[in-house]
């Protein structure tokens, strides 16, 4: 009496998944048959909406035609360099916060929490005026200084310290070992997991920010790669195949990543909601 | 205890330093100059109260708030709505179905300027997809970027697409750590999935939809790239928000003070809108920080 009743709730529930599979999907498949498209069928109305033969000549001319290995190289640096900088700080404020009792520690924790509460968004322009300041507009320091330091990070690392015990330090001390070695050798291997997710997230908000590189960089030999993508698109317009192999050119690394990585990237997006 | 002297100090100085530096400090920046007249680079700045306040408000900022307000509600209305449902259909117990994860985290991880440009062209005017799909079933063809309705429509579909899997990973997370004694207790007496949904998941999911909905409500206020690459704020400041709003002024107009005064206003929101949901909805719930 329940089967057939069950047989369409199941079949429904994959349908419904499959449905929103597609929509997710169905873009990035547009954009591949965008991109290597022949010149004669983007616009034409009367060509079908997959290409008839594969042009795949137009991503190796979209590559050639703006400097995307110095973009990819800048992006590199700047993610690189940002992320290391968030888990380094990060770990050894976690860690402090953690661990030790000093003087001020309360207000030096409220510090870092107030961080959490401002969008970068909405300070951009003293940001900038500070960089003006300082002469590191337009260079590698301004991009990656003011993205070092991370109050997501220094909370998360916090909590997960305060979570083990304190035995284990304290063995390694009577041991003779120096708090900075009880530090490297004996805690920061045991959040190792937590490392991994962590870093995965902020190289991903990193190597995907738009916002902050482009208010910092104002020339094309110092832009990322999303900046040199816009770039790009301003100069070729209404090449949707030119503009469809760069976005793909673009999207490919990121995309072997992300599969490569996924458990690692949902592990880190559920991390950074525990707030 | 022992209590090294320095130690914790060096530990924290770089992240607690830099945080001040790059945030606190701008901040303090930010409202101050935003009662001062004076441009970027200005040497001299004059006292001039609240008229970058009103400046902002009156040339296009009242405007610019609207159109944040209607985005953002949609946004989170539709990539909550939807991160639940999928979520919720994930989670049902169906070989396979552990698999199908993954293509949700895509959109979320891909560089926003090269899916902008993917969506841009779904919606170029008469060669791209959706004109495409109108002319095939007989519609008329849309200019999206040209129509106020349809541009807003179509940064907020590119936006939904772009984030609502995070919305998915949260809801699934939250929704396998449940305790299945409770579900399979009420399924043994009898209730469906909606009743098992709504008198045992919903008011379990309680808090968790607290931290989605705060999660999600910033990221649709910091909305940015669609924006600058898909409709660069048009047409007519139909789709520019606050933040683009922000940066129309501080760094093409170079109006810093009017910049500055809805920097003070977004701010003020995004903290609004975060301890605003925590303390109505999150009443009861218990904070473990």
């Amino acid at each position: 009496m329940h089967s057939p009743r069950l047989f369409v709730s199941r079949a429904l529930v994959y349908a419904l998944l499959g449905v929103a599979v597609l929509v997710v999907v169905f873009p990035l498949v547009w954009m591949l048959g965008t991109a290597i498209k022949p010149n004669t069928q983007i616009l034409d109305l009367r060509a079908s909406l997959w290409p008839s033969h594969f042009e795949w000549g137009n991503i190796v001319k979209a590559w050639n035609s703006a400097p995307f290995g110095r973009w990819f190289l800048n992006s590199v640096i700047f993610s690189g360099a940002s992320t290391i900088g968030q888990i380094v700080t990060s770990l050894m404020a976690g860690y402090a916060f953690a661990m030790y009792e000093f003087r001020f520690k309360r207000v030096l924790f409220y510090v870092l929490l107030c961080g959490l509460m401002v969008p970068f968004s909405t300070i951009i322009v003293p940001v900038v005026q500070i960089l003006a300041d300082f002469h590191w507009l337009n260079t590698y320091q301004g991009l990656i200084v003011p993205n070092i330091a991370s109050a997501l990070g220094g909370f998360l690392f916090r909590q997960f310290f305060l979570g083990l015990p304190y035995e284990l330090g304290e063995a390694a001390r009577i041991d003779g070992a120096s708090e900075f070695r009880i530090f490297l050798n004996v805690y920061a291997p045991l959040a190792g997991p937590i490392i991994a997710a962590f870093g995965m997230i902020s190289f991903l908000q990193n190597w995907n920010n738009f916002l902050f590189p482009l208010i910092v960089v104002n020339s094309t030999s110092m832009d990322v790669i999303s900046e040199g993508l816009s770039v790009f698109q301003g100069q070729f317009n209404i090449n949707y195949n030119l503009i469809m192999s760069a976005a793909l050119i673009t999207i490919a690394p990121i995309l072997i990543v992300a599969i490569a990585a996924q458990r690692r990237i949902v592990a880190g997006i559920t991390l950074g909601a525990i707030r | 205890m022992r209590r090294p002297l320095a130690l914790p100090y060096l530990f924290v100085a770089p992240a607690v330093g830099l945080t001040a530096l790059f945030s606190l400090v701008p901040l303090g920046m930010l409202a101050y100059r935003s009662l001062f007249g004076g441009g970027v680079f200005a040497t001299h700045l004059s006292f001039v109260g609240l008229q970058n306040y009103g400046n902002a408000l009156q040339q296009g900022g009242t405007h610019a708030l609207q159109v944040t307000a209607v985005f953002t509600i949609g946004f989170v209305v539709l990539t909550v709505g939807l991160g639940l449902g999928v979520a919720l259909l994930l989670d049902v117990k169906l070989p396979g179905l552990d698999r199908l994860r993954a293509p949700f985290i895509i959109p979320l991880v891909l560089p926003g300027v090269a899916t902008a440009l993917i969506w841009g062209d779904l919606f170029a005017p008469q060669f791209g997809f959706v004109n495409r799909m109108l002319n095939l079933v007989g519609l008329q063809e849309a200019d999206f970027t040209s129509n106020p309705s349809l541009a807003l429509l179509m940064v907020l579909t590119f936006g939904v697409w772009q984030f609502f899997g995070e919305d998915v990973i949260l809801y699934l997370a939250a929704l396998k750590s449940l305790p299945l004694d409770i579900l399979e207790a009420a399924s043994v007496d009898g209730a469906g999935p909606w009743l098992r949904f709504r008198f045992i998941r919903w008011p379990l999911l309680r808090r968790n939809t607290v931290l989605i909905l705060v999660i999600t409500a910033l990221t649709g206020l910091q909305t940015f790239t669609q924006i600058d690459i898909l409709t660069n704020g048009g047409p007519n400041g139909a789709t520019t928000t606050a933040l683009f709003y922000i940066f129309n002024q501080g760094f093409i107009e170079f109006n810093t003070g009017q910049a500055d005064a809805m920097g003070v206003i977004l701010f003020l929101i995004s903290l609004v809108t975060t301890l605003g949901l925590v303390g109505f909805l999150g009443h009861g719930t218990v904070r473990d920080a």
